[in-house]
């Protein structure tokens, strides 16, 4: 098989220079306190990374891709919405390149932008833990899970665990409440073009 | 000693008896657990998935609670809260700008005092493996069990500053101490997959698979957390994926409770999934 004719693999697709800007590196320098530039090319964020083999860029793509300006392509890829945040990357790093900050930058952009999630379910489910911080101050997981059940129409998702939760007092049906909410949820800074507090 | 304690919101509900194990341990060994006042969730993982300042403001409102009590050093038993408000301390220390913003969101000075430590840091670096094994009146003989640290307990290590993240020992030391053996395995800082339990099941079955079967293929009798999320990932989905063994999952502090004399049933050791009781009877030690 030639090059010519062997499926297209995306992480070896040409990047397109003339659609990229150069200055998302000095974005990212200021608004997470990375210097990209730093990079030894050495790969060891991928070598570690616990999800690799289900991302579409590895991390040690997405600082390449940093480093040319390929935002489009980086607001819009799955690996924003299945990085389990488990750190090994930056940990591993030599230069001490915080990926995990980076790639929750990039997703919050996406989200500003109206970027739709690769994964709705992830999106949807850090949502409604927010929404009830952002109404109680604290989380309760019974009605999380429920109310992601419902709202993902995944009706019985997760209910074979739950006559056992029940049994094992593991499922607090009181929710808790924060007493100093008007504090919390100052911390709800509201979206651009939007009054008062929202996300 | 004063510390103050942040529980998270898992602790007062799924893991109920992560709360109490913590609580009886800390009582024998003369800690004095001061619970954060009118705390809030930390908003892991949603919170720093989609808005950072949020994420960094609701841990600094906890440390600020802290410092209003006066109290200088925080644990948390959850290394999601644990990580955040150490994130969110390092943050606050460094980035004048969000510190900034913070404080004018929350109307406080921003809390830098207090310094953030994981229980298992706090017994094992501030009370001493001597002193816990002073305490043993119930050796853990003849247990092989495997330590699981999992990610945020010790990375980034510019954050947590605990132990090695490559190769941990805090756990395994512990356990020694209570009169267990540890098994030597390469999953013992590997990811469980995190939040997505409910979101995306699909990886925590693939991650926590891993870590489960490694442990499995070590010799492991059961593994020990000392974190609420991966003892629910590794213990409530083992069916699910499809394992043709089972592993209880048991909290650390479960441990050192039994160690300590404690009865199985005063540390909520029932409570887990997997039941650990046929293990811990065989070995004759509930």
């Amino acid at each position: 098989m030639n090059a010519t004719t062997s499926p297209v693999n995306q992480y070896f697709k040409a990047l397109q220079l003339d659609e990229t800007d150069s200055s998302l590196s000095q974005e990212i320098l200021e608004n997470c306190g990375v210097d990209i530039e730093r990079c030894l090319e050495c790969g060891k964020c991928s070598g570690g990374c616990s999800n690799t083999h289900i991302f579409d860029f590895t991390p040690r793509k997405i600082v390449q891709m940093i480093k040319i300006g390929d935002e489009k392509r980086l607001l819009h890829m799955d690996s924003l919405w299945c990085c389990v945040a488990c750190h090994l990357c930056v940990d591993r790093c030599p230069s001490g390149i915080d990926i995990p900050r980076i790639m929750d930058y990039l997703r919050e952009k996406a989200i500003t932008k109206g970027i739709p999630a690769t994964r709705p379910t992830v999106e949807l489910f850090h949502n409604l833990m927010l929404d009830q911080v952002h109404k109680k101050g604290r989380v309760s997981e019974l009605y999380l899970i429920l109310n992601y059940n419902l709202k993902s129409r995944q009706y019985l998702k997760n209910a074979e665990l739950g006559p056992q939760m029940f049994f094992k007092g593991k499922l607090n049906p009181i929710p808790a409440r924060v007493k100093k909410m008007d504090q919390v949820r100052r911390l709800f800074r509201p979206k651009p073009g939007q009054k008062g507090e929202a996300r | 000693m004063n510390v103050a304690y942040f529980p998270g919101c898992s602790l007062h509900s799924m893991s109920r008896e992560y709360d109490v194990s913590t609580r009886l341990v800390c009582q024998h060994l003369d800690i004095n657990l001061r619970e954060i006042e009118d705390w809030n969730c930390c908003g892991a993982t949603a919170a720093h998935s989609v808005n950072h300042t949020l994420a960094v403001g609701l841990s600094a409102r906890n440390l600020s609670i802290a410092e209003e009590m006066n109290l200088d050093k925080v644990t948390a038993v959850c290394a999601g809260c644990f990580s955040r408000l150490k994130a969110a301390s390092h943050e606050l220390r460094n980035n004048p700008h969000i510190k900034a913003e913070v404080e004018q969101m929350l109307k406080v000075t921003a809390p830098v005092k207090p310094e953030v430590e994981h229980l298992l840091q706090l017994l094992v670096e501030e009370i001493g493996l001597e002193a816990i094994r002073e305490k043993v009146v119930k050796p853990l003989k003849g247990l092989r069990l495997a330590a699981y640290y999992g990610c945020l307990l010790t990375r980034p290590r510019q954050i947590a500053q605990f132990d090695d993240p490559e190769q941990p020992v805090s756990l395994d030391n512990l356990l020694k101490t209570l009169g267990a053996e540890t098994v030597t395995w390469g999953h013992k800082a590997e990811c469980c997959g995190g939040g997505y339990a409910a979101s995306d099941t699909d990886i925590v079955l693939d991650l926590g698979g891993q870590v489960l079967k490694s442990a499995r293929q070590a010799g492991a009798e059961a593994i020990v957390v000392a974190c609420p999320m991966c003892q629910g990932n590794l213990d409530m989905r083992q069916k699910a994926m499809e394992l043709d063994f089972r592993l209880p999952i048991i909290y650390f502090t479960q441990l050192i409770g039994l160690a300590f004399g404690y009865k199985s049933g005063q540390l909520g050791i029932n409570k887990l999934f997997n039941s650990p009781m046929p293990l811990l009877k065989s070995k004759g030690l509930a």
